[in-house]
């Protein structure tokens, strides 16, 4: 009987639910925050909790989970598997139900019926099938079936989720984000609407955790998400990295979302409550204009397997008449292409480098056979200006020494716990130089092709040339012979090399360098034009604790000294085609002479 | 015989617009699935539903008194197997290698063609017709012809003329590498000697504890889609034993070592994959481990892109030697770990 009783006010508390929904409803919910009457969020709407899936749907989804995903999210889903400690970001711990890439509004739990792989319906659907980029979170589109990838699901809400439940309507709400009436609203992405949005940027002090010019420099050191782990505000001109980009990184929606919703775990709040939906559409356009774009201000081409731009490894360095102008606001610099070249960890040696911060520079070269000089301009986002001096750790360590292993240059133990680990430990490094090196093969026209140096600083067979800039603002010239070989010092070659600019501002790094185009053929590189020359580019982060071997490194890459373009290349084409006409009009007077005899 | 055609027909005009729907992102592009490992086999199916289809509808358009005539049949088909090539096939394959599908396409058809003299004066009929310049269109069309031929072909030498290097773009050059190359006989690792073709993983052994291959096969993952592990063969269920320990023990290994590179799902889509060339190896590809015994991959492992001979391109491997990193147990927990994941049986000797 009692239990009876309980019922019946339960159906009573939710019919009255249900009526103030229908009022409220019925009252038109609009979408602008100061006329919304409904005390719902301006461009949200009320949604429904999902019926919880069915048993067996739970027991699947074990299954898949014990094969997938335990090794990182853990026994428990506590993101404690046996990965964990040496990722950044750390995997989720699922069991307070707080994901960050959502449709509903900030603190709610996320969208997921295991019956609904809808599009826009289902967020934890949707994460699973595109992965998280910038995380090691993969997409699983492929790999699991839509199926599967639902019952895992909804073994997760159900079971490792612990502290709410998706179903308990004494204590969920669910509020979506309404695209009918949004996408209605929207705004298109005007000169004036990013300029709007340029204004709320700075109205609404998104500058001070993403930086003045978005690249997630405005807060780099004391922001934590619920665990206590150090995280970084987004870097906007990287949309590719952004975790809820679905695998469509210029796209809007993404950012209208994100900046809706909030990030829940994270210092990213909803901005629902005090902007306009209007207001948001101009930030999400100006956001999206920030991502990087080619010399057309058209979107990269993003490599869906990867979710990073695509890459060419093919650096072109262009050739001009005169002297190469120290400034890159130069003309010639300006209207010279630049090309990304991808970092990944340096997880071959140790200490291995689990977490680079930096994963990708963009490079432009330029070279004047006249002055015999060749020069490159770096530019590459780091959140933190790091220079060992300022910090006031002097960096205990020779420039040539390689082994800084001894020197308390560790990398990351296994299994440390929490407390220990990589997500721990950030931002607690002592601080050394940023820097960026470069590196080509001594000799390179004798290798016998595809042979090479090794990537990582040669080896005895075939030593390199490695130019290192550091923060501090040494420019330094020396001899690779090997991975754990120390450099060898070149102090004659070192004066000849020119630092002509290094900066850091809002977040970036400019550095260019110049270095003459020929110097001793037995011992530095000759660049010879037309040619493909191998190099390596590396690349350290000083607030991360690189230093020595724990940096980004890059794959092999070409240098491609482009010629000047020579009279002959248009005289023999033109010859070719004038040679074609008189051809064409013999064809056709034969043609006509036959018909004519036919006739 | 019509009946038949007309099925064919619908299912042309079904598969085209199917087609271009997912590349115009009218339908999601993932209507139809591209299964991973079975792509040629996938390709060489769709395109003979859409030869099928075309057959019929061509013969159902000819009933209708709407025939479309065999020089336009042939240009239709060559263009839409280069426009299948290009847009479909995912990764995109390269220029090179489309144009040379696109010469044997273009070989084909011109067979196809020519194959009665009825049909080869057909097709030729439209050519001949331009050149001749009777109407006005064809007039037209022959002036187009007589400027675009001599401007495309100044355009093509003038690519051949530039020196190398100075076009608007370079591609890097083609470098041949060897995946697998061969392995030595012996190899030597933290000071013991281990010879390749004798050598048996120490940790696929059945609760005897003796090697068993065949005991280790009916515990590995289901090789269906998705490679789930067989019901009650959980390695992570506190009561595991022996080879499913090992598994597990393994799997611990791998994702604090190996997943950065080869993947969360060992497909070689790691978190640091995208900077590397060559890219890190795939092993739910059926032509990596599923071609080698265990021995061999013990080996690649422990010495890494290090130990590589000279065809397998040791300079640019950043696969590090990992007798660096693990001890020899550990190694060999992961190469189980490695099959068990994937589903797939070591070779073995015999």
């Amino acid at each position: 009987m009692k239990q009876a009783g309980l019922t019946s006010k339960a159906v009573l508390i939710l019919a009255a639910a249900f009526a103030i929904t229908m009022v409220s409803g019925s009252a038109g919910v609009s979408i602008f925050a100061e006329e919304a009457g409904s005390g719902l969020p301006a461009g949200f709407k009320k949604g429904d909790l999902a019926p919880l899936p069915a048993a067996e749907m739970i027991e699947a989804g074990k299954r898949v989970y014990f094969t997938k995903c335990v090794w990182c999210h853990g026994v428990d889903g506590a993101g404690d598997g046996p990965a964990a400690d040496r990722l950044w970001p750390r995997p989720r711990n699922f069991n307070q139900g707080t994901f960050k890439i959502r449709h509903t509004a900030s603190g709610e739990l996320p969208l997921f019926d295991a019956q609904k792989p809808t599009k826009g319906q289902n967020d934890l659907y949707e994460t699973v099938t595109h992965g998280l980029p910038g995380s090691a979170m993969p997409s699983w589109e492929g790999i699991l079936t839509d199926e599967q990838r639902l019952q895992v699901l909804s073994f997760v809400t159900n079971q490792l989720v612990k502290d709410r439940k998706f179903d308990d309507k004494a204590t969920e709400t669910v509020t979506v984000l309404d695209w009918d009436q949004l996408l209605k609203a929207q705004i298109k992405a005007t000169p004036e609407s990013i300029e709007k949005g340029k204004q709320l940027f700075l109205d609404k002090k998104c500058i001070e955790c993403h930086g003045a010019e978005g690249r997630g420099d405005g807060n780099a050191f004391n922001l934590k998400d619920d665990w206590g782990f150090s995280i970084q505000p987004a870097n906007q001109h990287k949309c590719w990295n952004f975790r809820g980009s679905r695998q469509d990184a210029y796209n809007v929606k993404n950012i209208f979302r994100t900046f809706s919703t909030g990030v829940n775990g994270t210092p990213m709040p909803s901005f629902a409550d005090n902007t306009t939906v209007e207001e948001r559409w101009h930030i999400s356009n100006f956001v999206q204009s920030l991502c990087e774009r080619d010399a057309k201000g058209n979107p990269l081409e993003i490599d869906l397997l990867t979710d990073k731009p695509k890459v060419k490894f093919v650096i072109l360095s262009g050739t001009v008449e005169g002297e190469i102008p120290d400034d890159p606001e130069n003309e010639l610099w300006q209207k010279r292409e630049r090309r990304i070249v991808l970092l990944g960890g340096q997880i071959t040696h140790k200490p291995r480098n689990f977490v680079n911060r930096l994963d990708d520079v963009w490079v432009k070269s330029l070279y004047s056979a006249k002055d015999k000089q060749i020069a490159f301009l770096f530019q590459w986002d780091d959140r933190t200006k790091s220079v060992a001096k300022e910090a006031g750790t002097k960096i205990p360590w020779q420039p040539t020494e390689v082994n800084v292993e001894t020197h308390g240059v560790k990398e990351q133990a296994p299994k440390t716990g929490e407390e220990g680990s990589i997500a721990g430990g950030q931002n607690k490094y002592p601080v050394y130089n940023d820097a960026i090196a470069i590196q080509f093969p001594v000799k390179w026209q004798e290798l016998p092709p595809p042979e090479k140096p090794r990537y990582l600083w040669g080896d005895e067979k075939y030593p390199v040339d490695i130019v290192k800039w550091e923060a501090d603002g040494s420019l330094r010239a020396f001899v690779g012979t090997g991975w754990d070989k120390d450099f060898e010092d070149r102090e004659d070659y070192t004066e000849k090399l020119k630092l002509a600019k290094a900066e850091w501002k809002d977040g970036q790094w400019s550095v260019m360098i110049k270095r003459p185009l020929k110097a001793d053929y037995d011992e530095d590189v000759r660049f010879e034009v037309g040619k493909y020359i191998p190099m390596v580019f590396f690349a350290w982060d000083g607030h991360n604790g690189d230093a020595g071997r724990k940096m980004a490194v890059s794959a092999f890459y070409y240098l491609v000294l482009q010629p000047p373009i020579p009279k002959e290349t248009y005289i023999y084409p033109t010859l070719i085609a004038v040679g074609i006409v008189i051809l064409e009009g013999w064809i056709l007077t034969r043609r006509t002479n036959r018909k004519k005899g036919k006739a | 015989m019509k009946a038949l055609m007309s099925v064919g027909a619908v299912v042309g005009v079904i598969a085209s617009l199917v087609l271009l729907g997912m590349i115009f992102g009218v339908i999601p592009a993932s209507t139809v699935h591209l299964v991973e490992g079975y792509m040629p086999m996938q390709m060489l199916f769709e395109l003979s539903i859409f030869v099928a289809g075309f057959t019929g509808l061509s013969y159902m358009l000819n009933s209708m008194g709407m025939t479309i005539s065999r020089f336009w049949q042939g240009i239709g088909f060559v263009a839409f197997i280069l426009f299948y090539l290009k847009s479909r096939i995912y990764p995109p394959i390269p220029f090179s290698v489309r144009a040379m599908y696109g010469t044997v396409t273009m070989v084909a058809v011109f067979m196809w063609m020519s194959s009665n003299e009825e049909d080869w004066k057909k097709f030729r009929q439209p050519i001949l017709n331009v050149m001749d310049g009777l109407t006005p269109l064809h007039k037209g069309l022959r002036t187009f012809f007589l400027i675009a031929i001599p401007l495309g072909l100044w355009g093509f030498a003038y690519q051949s003329f530039v020196p190398q290097g100075a076009g608007a773009d370079v591609d890097e050059p083609i470098e041949l590498r060897t995946v697998h190359p061969a392995p030595p006989a012996s190899t030597k690792v933290h000071g013991k000697t281990f010879v390749l073709q004798t050598s048996q993983n120490p940790y696929r052994a059945n609760p005897e504890g003796k090697y068993d291959q065949e005991y280790s096969n009916k515990l590995i993952v289901e090789q269906s889609m998705g490679r789930l592990m067989q019901e009650n063969a959980n390695p992570w269920d506190p009561k595991a034993e022996g080879y499913l320990k090992n598994v597990r023990e393994g799997g611990e290994i791998f994702f604090q070592n190996c997943h950065f590179c080869h993947g969360d799902n060992l497909n070689g889509r790691g978190l640091h994959a995208f900077a590397f060339n060559p890219i890190p190896a795939n092993f739910t590809d059926p032509g990596t481990i599923a071609q080698l015994q265990e021995t061999f991959i013990f080996w690649r492992v422990s010495k890494g892109g290090l130990g590589l001979p000279r065809e397998g391109f040791p300079w640019a491997s950043v696969m590090p030697p990992w007798e660096q990193h693990l001890t020899t147990d550990e190694i060999w927990k992961v190469v189980l770990f490695e099959y068990w994941h994937t589903g797939y049986y070591p070779r073995t000797w015999d």
